[in-house]
């Protein structure tokens, strides 16, 4: 059982979530897009549409707008994830030492590995509160709880219980796990050699928690997860740019025509002299 | 009476009425299966509509900030429940997860019933895209909207107002079924009025060959807007222009948009090329009317069926031009009274109109208030995309769906001392806005905003 | 479909209460029609707003514009809709015999 989770599971997993992927962009690559539906006032050049969409996508924008309490659930708990995911990575590549390696910031490998853990631990908790808002949301709003699927509200929890996993292995150090032996544990199924620290599966946390992102990934491109990409497939149709045609009509000499007194009677205008 | 299962519908057509537009209705029992067949060739159509199933989120931003939702407060109404009409059944036949999983995420089989669904809950909407404005994705349901009603044509059902404005526009071309002579004596009488009561002598050529300019009004300007089409006369007039109206396009909107986009959309743009085509025409400028400029400025480069030599422009567009130029003496006094604008939803989320509109307004009016929202923010008037339904019970709904506007220009106080204007300058507005700004007792005349710039014009 | 029987022929009408078939008015059909909208009587300045309506659709095969039509009968709007309550185009429209105006109106 470790085997097929530990060895054989993480291979079957990024195969099927990034085929899955795939084949979902696929189905949006094929439909055209038939009609220009670009919502005015549209950008007039790609500098103005990168940062159209670039405030949606990194700001929300649109969400700041119309609805600031979402806007700050949301915001609070897409930075949060972003920056677990991208703690994970550095975390465990460099052993918690990266902020050592930022040159001229004099920091000593320790207060690194402490400053990690420290942001680890506040992105955590951060992440957690955030899901629970959202999930809170969803179920006391009125307009979102009409909208909701039963699928909406058990990704919440499943996000949930996965991140309230890894918060526990973080703020209780006989659950956690040591970086290093999950830096070579990666490593060696990356190498695709037969990977060393099995014994980190012992951990139940652990365990729950590499097998919950494992189905997630798996199930993530049936999901509504995948507005990750829809999000920017979705703005690449309706925030283009688009120039509108110079106005003007032809042989219109307004000044002309006043003066030539066109739609005056021509009683008045030769009472006026024209 | 139209309701089905305590929904509220438009009246249909009756199948005679469906196949003089060309459309053969589909028998019940075949409907739900047919209804399968054509989602399939859509989707592999249409990316607009596949990402907008496949990528809400169901955040609920777009409840609040539909006019429908709110003059109605039906859950079926909020524009991510609108769009799951048709999701459910994406889900259920067209992915693996609704096939899997079913009702937990949402999916479900075809039925009558859901289609019965889509004809009410489509028809409610307005299309006016404020859900696409707000939504953080930008998700179109405008688009989800527009292939409900093309999948509903298919099926055979089309409201009767949709019908019969699609059969006249084959037969007249235009909505109201106007033919040449009366298109020719409408327009006697508007120079004979805007001699009176302006002192102006203004023509309205019609079919005249090699005009500079083919202007297209809106149909329903010769029932009942006569300011609008007296003030595209005299603008044309006023600046000299070797303009005409083609009387076989008499038409500046296309329902085709609204519920069938290819058989009946592309005719009509057919139409139109033909038109300024045997005119022999440099220039089309188009009248007051919202979905219909955007089905011009648009639609009709991807819908034609030749290179488009025209330049398509809007007459507010030259308008707002020549203002900015100078070249138009305007007395603004000569629109004493308080005004506020509602913005047409398509001119302002789809055709990029709105700064135009403002530079017109300012220019000639003299208090001019803004509503909250305005511009690519406004709320639709409730009437948007052609459900202008007068049986007793849709024309209840629309009296709800006019309630934020009612309320918007109520807080602009214009309408205090009752003679207030509510420039409007589309022809759904006007239609909608003229029966509810008596409905919501707004004190307020309803008019069109070319309508205002040619009482300002100083001719001397 | 609904129906109107005036002196014995069925006249058939559309879901607004509209005639089919203009072809068939006479002026008992006016008054029929007049019943159900609830005027009692139709009086002169009915007729002449009906009469005019009726003309002005033989020749262009269309209503004429309100406007229009305020002018030629000499009738203020207002006036049109305290003779016909449901306004020119639902109410008078429909006792002159015309069809449903369609399109944005």
């Amino acid at each position: 059982m470790k085997l097929l989770i530990g060895q054989i599971l993480p291979y079957i997993t990024v195969t099927l979530f990034t085929l899955g992927v795939l084949y979902r962009l696929g189905r949006w690559v094929g439909p055209r897009i038939v009609h220009n539906i670009t919502l005015s006032p549209w950008p007039k050049t790609n500098t103005e549409v990168a940062i159209r969409v670039g405030s949606e996508a990194f700001l929300f924008r649109n969400l700041f707008r119309f609805d600031k309490a979402l806007w700050f659930g949301a915001i609070m708990m897409h930075l949060a994830l972003l920056n677990i995911i991208g703690g994970h990575v550095v975390g465990f590549g460099f052993l918690g030492e990266q902020f050592a390696l930022i040159p001229g910031l004099g920091i000593s490998p320790e207060l690194s590995t402490e400053m990690s853990d420290m942001l680890g631990t506040v992105f955590g908790i951060l992440l957690f509160v955030a899901l629970l808002y959202l999930l809170f949301r969803r179920l006391t709003l009125t307009p979102v709880k009409l909208v909701s699927k039963p699928s909406d509200n058990l990704w919440l929890i499943y996000l949930i219980v996965l991140v309230g996993v890894g918060n526990i292995m973080r703020l209780f150090h006989d659950f956690g796990v040591g970086y290093e032996q999950v830096r070579d544990y990666i490593v060696a199924l990356a190498l695709f050699q037969p990977v060393t620290h099995m014994e980190l599966l012992n951990n139940g946390f652990f365990l729950t928690h590499y097998l919950l992102v494992q189905i997630l990934l798996i199930v993530f491109p049936y999901s509504k997860l995948m507005h990750l990409f829809g999000m920017f497939a979705e703005r690449w149709i309706v925030n283009r740019v688009y120039k509108d045609p110079a106005p003007g009509m032809p042989n219109i000499d307004v000044a002309a025509a006043r003066r030539a007194g066109i739609g005056i009677p021509s009683d008045d205008a030769a009472e006026e002299g024209v | 009476m139209p309701e089905y299962k305590g929904m509220v519908q438009p009246v249909r057509a009756t199948p005679d009425e469906m196949r003089k537009i060309f459309a053969e209705p589909v028998p019940d029992e075949q409907k739900p299966e047919k209804a399968i067949e054509y989602l399939d060739e859509i989707r592999k159509k249409f990316r607009s509509f596949v990402v907008a199933m496949e990528s809400c989120v169901k955040c609920g931003q777009c409840a609040e900030n539909c006019h429908t939702y709110l003059g109605t407060r039906d859950p079926n109404n909020i524009p991510a429940n609108r769009a799951e009409l048709i999701r459910k059944i994406y889900r259920r036949y067209f992915t693996l997860e609704g096939r899997w999983f079913g009702k937990l995420v949402g999916a479900e089989d075809i039925s009558l019933d859901v289609i019965e669904q889509w004809y009410s809950y489509f028809y409610q909407c307005s299309q006016c895209r404020r859900c696409a404005h707000v939504c953080p994705f930008g998700i179109d349901t405008c688009e989800v909207t527009f292939i409900g009603r093309q999948l509903l044509h298919w099926l055979g059902i089309t409201p009767k107002l949709h019908a019969a404005v699609g059969g006249a526009m084959e037969k007249v071309g235009n909505h109201t079924g106007l033919p040449k002579p009366g298109i020719v004596d409408t327009l006697e009488f508007m120079s004979e009025e805007i001699m009176d009561e302006f002192g102006v002598e203004v023509e309205f050529p019609v079919d005249k060959p090699d005009s500079d300019i083919i202007y297209i009004p809106s149909s329903a300007d010769f029932l009942l807007n006569p300011y609008t089409l007296m003030g595209a006369g005299m603008f044309f007039t006023y600046i000299g222009a070797n303009w005409c109206i083609p009387s076989n396009v008499t038409e500046a909107g296309n329902f085709g948009l609204l519920f069938d986009q290819y058989y009946t959309q592309r005719g009509n743009v057919n139409r139109l090329l033909n038109a300024a085509h045997e005119l022999n025409a440099k220039k089309i400028v188009w009248g007051e009317c919202g979905h219909g400029w955007r089905a011009a400025k648009m639609y009709v480069p991807s819908l034609a069926d030749r290179p488009v030599r025209w330049p398509l422009t809007h007459v507010h567009d030259e308008a707002a031009e020549l203002i900015r130029r100078g070249e138009l003496k305007l007395n603004p006094e000569n629109n004493p009274e308080p005004v506020t604008l509602h913005d047409p939803c398509n001119y302002v989320r789809a055709c990029g109109l709105n700064d135009n509109m403002r530079t017109i307004m300012n220019a000639v009016t003299v208090d001019f208030r803004e509503m909250n929202p305005h511009g690519v923010d406004n709320f639709c008037c409730g009437g948007g995309s052609g459900i202008l339904f007068d049986d007793p019970e849709m024309y209840q709904r629309r009296i709800q769906l006019s309630q934020k506007k009612a309320d918007q220009v109520r807080a602009t106080g214009v309408g205090k001392d009752g003679n207030g204007i509510l420039c409007a300058p589309c022809s759904i507005c006007k239609a909608q806005l003229y029966p509810m700004v008596e409905e919501h007792e707004l004190g307020v005349h309803v008019h069109g905003l070319i309508d205002l710039l040619a009482k300002a014009l100083v001719w001397k | 479909m609904p129906c109107l029987t005036v002196n014995g022929v069925d006249i058939e009408l559309d879901e607004d209460g509209f005639m089919i078939d203009p072809d068939l008015w006479n002026e008992d059909v006016a008054r029929a029609f007049a019943d159900s909208e609830g005027i009692s009587e139709l009086n002169e300045d009915h007729w002449k707003v009906i009469n005019y309506l009726r003309d002005y659709f033989k020749q262009y095969h269309i209503a004429p514009m309100v406007r229009k039509l305020c002018q030629e009968t000499s009738c203020s709007l207002k006036y049109i809709y305290d003779l016909f309550p449901s306004g020119p185009a639902k109410g008078a429209c429909k006792l002159a015999g015309l069809p449903k105006p369609t399109g944005c109106v």
